[in-house]
């Protein structure tokens, strides 16, 4: 995991006043599932449009695999940005041989990736009569093609029954232990909780936070108790060391702990204290609460 | 420019749009040969403005100055193959899988200059059939033949305006109205505006104009020669400008497309 994929330096773009990317920096390592979150507007796509060569920075550079050719480098992802985009005229199979031909080789890969992404049997039919959930299927058979080492999805649920969904993330989870490196953009937190090893928030273009999600999301649990005396409970918690802060959250207690104290060892101290918990359980703080801690 | 064929091979617009082309311009030659078509009266007591000779020699101009009309239909063509890409976001599609930005305006000129061989050999296949019928002989096929030779660049120079316009403007029913606007009233109007005010002839080197003058309506091809006009440009001027035109619209795009987000 030492090599970087792809790197950022010091990226801003601006849309007129509106600053998009304000020096954004931050690596991608190699083999990771790299989770870009962000409400919506806050850069994402324009993040990775840039990084794919379709929109200029204002100024800052980005590296992929150590600063090789940008079209070397295009050729060896497989991409798909805000949506869809085929000939409408074209079949699905007729358009994955455009993509192949660009990226120079997977002509031969079609079928698999059609099977892959269950199109297989509408191969033929044109695009126009797609709805819209097998047009984003079709897109991501798209970043299949040719067994890319890198793939970059810009919400690639978008439009997908739950079926879908759970597919897209088994094959993401599969494509991870194949080895490549997934960088995803999405607002569907509880999905990139489920399949990401790192993440980076963006807010407004600025970057707020970057890491694995072990870190970024470390020290964040609450233990949630209660017991018959809250009132002496509350007084008691408020003098341990091994808590950080009590809250009163309707009919329980929410505190956090100090580093390392686990709920039993809390149990304990009650205990002692001749304290009986009628409750008492540890709740590990979500993507979502930590996310919207950061972005509100 | 194997990519793009996959991308015409099955695109039904683009066939039916060249087809009528190919079709109906003979057509327009034929009707106007026998005259069925006629200008400035009709019936038998009408003066026909419309009939001239079909045989070799005139048969070029006269060919050539109905293509300069009607080139503006392959000329919509590119605009919608260029504007296609945007609407579908497939130019956005290719750039991501690989093309670079050259390589995609390289697809559509490439594209350009294709059409342009196609509508001069389809010119002189017509200038073979019509003057091989009308003259009786191939045996001046090849005297004056000088048109065939300005119709390419005039294909080029109006496909090519249509390809920059399609760049720029990106949307594909705007281009093709602006198009149109400019080709037929526009630049009609600047040139008479340029002509009348500043008392010369410029006017006349206008992107598309450079290359209508030299395709003239034969008519007035002869009533030049006679009057022996000052104050001309002569064959040779416009046939420079309309390369420097094509130029300019090729280094346009370049600059637009590096520039400019997909």
């Amino acid at each position: 995991m030492s090599s970087t994929i792809l790197s950022l330096k010091n990226l801003s773009r601006s849309y007129g006043k509106l600053k998009a990317l304000n020096n954004v920096s931050f690596d991608v390592p190699a083999g990771s599932v790299f989770g870009i979150l962000g409400p919506n507007g806050s850069g994402k796509t324009t993040l990775l449009g840039t990084v794919l060569g379709i929109l200029r920075p204002d100024s800052g550079s980005f590296d992929w695999m150590g600063g090789i050719q940008q079209q070397d480098a295009r050729r060896r992802i497989g991409a798909l940005l805000e949506t869809p985009n085929f000939y409408h005229y074209l079949s699905a199979y007729n358009n994955l041989e455009i993509t192949a031909s660009i990226r120079g080789r997977g002509a031969d890969d079609r079928q698999r990736v059609l099977k892959l992404t269950g199109l297989a049997q509408r191969q033929h039919s044109k695009f126009s009569t797609y709805s819209l959930g097998m047009k984003q299927r079709l897109a991501i058979a798209a970043t299949l093609l040719g067994q890319p080492e890198i793939l970059v999805l810009d919400e690639p649920t978008n439009g997908l029954d739950p079926a879908g969904i759970a597919e897209i993330r088994e094959l993401i989870l599969q494509l991870h232990q194949q080895g490549l490196t997934i960088i995803i953009a999405s607002h569907l937190l509880a999905e990139v909780e489920r399949v990401c090893t790192h993440v980076a928030i963006l807010k407004y273009g600025n970057l707020l936070v970057h890491g694995p999600v072990a870190d970024t999301l470390r020290n964040e649990d609450e233990i949630e108790l209660a017991a018959e005396d809250m009132e002496h409970l509350t007084a008691f918690l408020g003098t341990q060391q091994a808590i950080v802060s009590v809250q009163t959250v309707g009919s329980m207690l929410q505190v956090i702990p100090a580093h390392h104290v686990t709920p039993a060892h809390i149990n304990e101290l009650c205990a002692n204290a001749g304290i009986t918990l009628s409750h008492l359980a540890l709740k590990r703080k979500s993507l979502e609460t930590r996310f919207m801690e950061l972005t509100t | 420019m194997h990519i793009e064929w996959l991308k015409i091979k099955r695109y039904t617009t683009f066939w039916i749009l060249l087809g009528m082309y190919t079709v109906l311009l003979p057509f327009l030659n034929y009707g106007i040969a026998n005259g069925t078509i006629t200008l400035g009266g009709s019936g038998k007591n009408g003066i026909n403005l419309l009939n001239m000779a079909y045989t070799f020699p005139e048969v070029w101009s006269n060919l050539g100055y109905w293509g300069s009309i009607f080139i503006i239909f392959p000329g919509i063509l590119v605009i919608i193959l260029v504007t296609n890409e945007f609407s579908y976001r497939t130019g956005r599609q290719n750039l991501i899988d690989g093309l670079t930005r050259t390589q995609a305006l390289h697809s559509k000129a490439l594209l350009v200059l294709l059409l342009s061989v196609y509508t001069t050999i389809h010119m002189w296949l017509m200038g073979i059939v019509f003057g091989g019928h009308y003259s009786g002989s191939l045996d001046k096929l090849y005297a004056q033949i000088q048109p065939i030779g300005s119709f390419f660049i005039l294909s080029i120079n109006y496909m090519g305006f249509a390809m920059l316009l399609g760049f720029m403007v990106s949307r594909s029913g705007l281009a093709v109205g602006l198009y149109i606007l400019y080709a037929l009233i526009l630049e009609y109007i600047i040139k008479s505006e340029v002509n009348s005010y500043m008392d010369t002839p410029w006017g006349n080197l206008l992107p598309l104009q450079s290359s209508d003058e030299l395709l003239p309506f034969p008519m007035i091809m002869m009533t030049k020669r006679l009057m022996e006009q000052a104050n001309k440009i002569s064959y040779q001027t416009f046939m420079a400008a309309s390369v420097v035109w094509c130029s300019i619209y090729y280094i346009s795009c370049r600059v637009l497309l590096q520039r400019r987000d997909w």
